[in-house]
């Protein structure tokens, strides 16, 4: 009996659950953290203070890191497998282990890493939910790998509903005392939206294919002229209409019911929808407070770690699995549709960084460029070559790090007000703390993509990829709009070189070790991939397979 | 069955009425009542797809949509919850913010 459950458990851990490791590590040390939680409270009884308190406080960040530990160890060992032996597919060839997800999903463990170093000691998380918190972090990080993974279209809406609700829980983790998460409500509604109008564009791709894995969606678009064609022809009369109507019903009997324009129109409905949907995933922008006329500390934004969780990891994993969509299914008719993409991320852009022209609030400010920045990738797909590819993977690649960076220094700067901080909040840094101010003003020169930095590279490929593929328009609208963006980001850093004529901004600069191993993380990337960017786009290049 | 393109008409202005219901109207609950519509017109899209082809897959993505839309409510209906046992104890007073209103 004991043998007959081993060797069925060996034979899925060796054939489809090989697909799944790294995930199953972070949900089995999520559920860990929980249990730990558990077990903690039931045996100490006393409340925050002494031993109860430590455990709280390290065991919960300890558990997480060594589940992202075992995760990455696991993600290692499937990277040399498929550079042996080839891409692995399983659970009916739905989730495939191939380059360009090992390559994200060691992005978003590393994002996971720097997040929960960074909200180690962050106050304005209510001690009391720190278990929940970090076990929603593993498996928001486990959903994301999953999108990454995933090939079928069911699955896809899947995996990206199980992110989205993640999402939404992080978002409403309760700070210290009884607050409303509203910030949440708005996030959540116009996330639900953007699944539901993803829904529909896969319903409809299924439609046009009669199937859901995405190569055969893909093949089915890609001939879906020649049907048109014949269609076309077996709505004629006389006995060459005839003909064909017989050949269309012995072949393809669904397609008699089609008619041409279907064909056409539908994919391009499919498409704007997908792009729509997940974009709204990733316009995370206006919701991360509610500040319209209510009681600052009893409605609070969402905690800061979670912000830039959010608008870097998850934003990465919603541009990855648009991308991969989009080289996939709609590859064929990329000179149709390239129209639409580069029209939302023009609207992006624009967006981003309009609206944070007026904006006083920093992480406001940082949140709507970050959309800016997830639209930059996206014209990346405009120009559909392999530069273009390498471009938009070390521009998601070092975005996520120079984000976290910029966030962390905010955290250690502004401490729990991080929600609320406005830009005379950080006046006076270069007097406060020399140190924080010099990051402060790297991290803003890399954003803004001052040329050794890796904020400027990042542009830089797309704009020659850009070029390279005739889109010359698109190309100096990313030139001049890189302005624009420069210009709020260098509003931010002024502000922090002024010295401070009034009393705010007295607040000491606080660093523990967790925001320093992360800060040093973040400026060692966000300088190294500039200065010398070589490992980092040979790193690109991995994840489309060269 | 009927010719396909109407049950796509249907679905698609299911669809036109969820996306204005999530954008327009205030109330909590009707927006999350949008967001199910939207969701059951691509049920009926799936169905209607899958009765062409003779295939059960999409009957199936069906389901698991419903599956998972519940799964959302569930969420969504949660931060509800917290939000409003606030809310019923000390409402915003003044009105002339944009916050979305609960009417219970």
């Amino acid at each position: 009996m004991l043998n007959h459950i081993l060797n069925a458990f060996r034979t899925y851990m060796h054939g489809d659950g090989a697909v799944l490791l790294p995930e199953m590590q972070l949900l089995l040390f999520g559920i860990g953290a929980l249990a730990m939680d558990s077990w903690a409270s039931n045996t100490s009884n006393e409340g925050p203070g002494g031993d109860a308190a430590f455990q709280q406080k390290y065991w919960n960040p300890a558990i997480a890191l060594a589940g992202i530990a075992f995760s990455a160890l696991t993600l290692w060992m499937l990277r040399t497998r498929i550079m042996q032996s080839g891409d692995l597919a399983g659970f009916h060839m739905t989730l495939v282990v191939d380059s360009y997800f090992v390559f994200f999903s060691a992005l978003f463990l590393a994002a996971t890493v720097l997040v929960i170093l960074l909200s180690m000691n962050y106050a304005a998380i209510s001690p009391m939910r720190q278990s929940r918190y970090y076990a929603l972090l593993l498996f928001a990080c486990m959903s994301m790998m999953l999108m990454v993974s995933a090939v079928d279209l069911l699955v896809i809406f899947l995996v990206v509903e199980a992110a989205s609700i993640s999402a939404y829980f992080l978002a409403a983790t309760p700070g210290l005392s009884n607050r409303t998460p509203s910030a949440a409500l708005k996030f959540l509604f116009s996330s639900a939206l953007g699944s539901a109008l993803v829904a529909y564009a896969f319903s409809l791709l299924y439609g046009l294919s009669g199937a859901t894995n995405i190569s055969q969606v893909a093949v089915a678009l890609a001939r879906r002229h020649n049907v048109a064609k014949v269609i076309a022809l077996s709505r004629e009369g006389g006995s060459h209409g005839l003909q064909m109507l017989q050949l269309l019903q012995s072949r393809l009997p669904e397609a008699v019911h089609w008619h041409a324009w279907t064909l056409e129109a539908l994919p391009i409905t499919a498409f704007l929808l997908v792009s729509v949907g997940m974009i709204l995933k990733f316009a995370v922008a206006p919701f991360h407070q509610d500040d319209k006329g209510v009681n600052r500390e009893a409605d609070f934004g969402i905690p800061s770690p979670v912000i830039l969780y959010l608008s870097a990891a998850y934003a990465i994993a919603a541009v990855a699995l648009l991308l991969r969509s989009m080289f996939t299914i709609f590859a064929d008719s990329q000179n149709i549709w390239w129209v639409i993409i580069a029209a939302l991320a023009i609207a992006g852009i624009s967006y981003g960084t309009f609206a944070s022209f007026c904006q006083t609030n920093l992480e406001r400010i940082l949140v709507y460029l970050s959309l800016a920045h997830m639209s930059y990738v996206l014209l990346g797909v405009v120009a559909a070559n392999e530069g273009a590819a390498t471009a938009m993977t070390y521009y998601l690649f070092t975005y996520l790090f120079i984000a976290t960076g910029m966030f962390g220094v905010l955290v250690a700067v502004c401490g729990k007000n991080t929600s609320w901080a406005v830009l005379k909040d950080l006046s006076g840094l270069r007097q406060r703390s020399p140190i924080t101010a010099l990051l402060l003003i790297i991290f803003v020169l890399t954003l803004a993509g001052a040329p050794p930095t890796a904020g400027f590279f990042g542009r830089y490929y797309i704009f020659r990829a850009l070029l390279e593929t005739g889109h010359r328009y698109t190309a100096w609208f990313v030139a001049v709009s890189s302005l624009a963006v420069a210009y709020s980001y260098l509003r931010v850093g002024v502000y922090a070189w002024r010295s401070s004529k009034s009393e705010t901004g007295s607040r000491a600069v606080t660093f523990g070790i967790p925001e320093a191993i992360v800060l040093g993380i973040c400026v060692f990337v966000s300088l190294a991939a500039g200065l010398y960017s070589e490992p980092f786009t040979r790193m690109a290049r991995y994840a489309f397979g060269q | 069955m009927l010719p396909l393109t109407h049950y796509l008409f249907l679905s698609f202005a299911l669809l036109f009425i969820g996306v204005i219901g999530v954008l327009t109207r205030r109330n909590l609950i009707i927006k999350l009542f949008s967001i199910e519509i939207i969701l059951n017109a691509t049920s009926i899209n799936l169905v209607a797809f899958a009765r062409l082809y003779g295939d059960a897959s999409g009957q199936i993505f069906a389901m698991l949509t419903v599956v998972m839309l519940a799964l959302e409510l569930l969420v969504a209906l949660a931060i509800i919850a917290a939000v409003c046992s606030r809310w019923k104890h000390a409402r915003p007073t003044d009105e002339k913010d944009l916050s979305p209103q609960l009417d219970y």
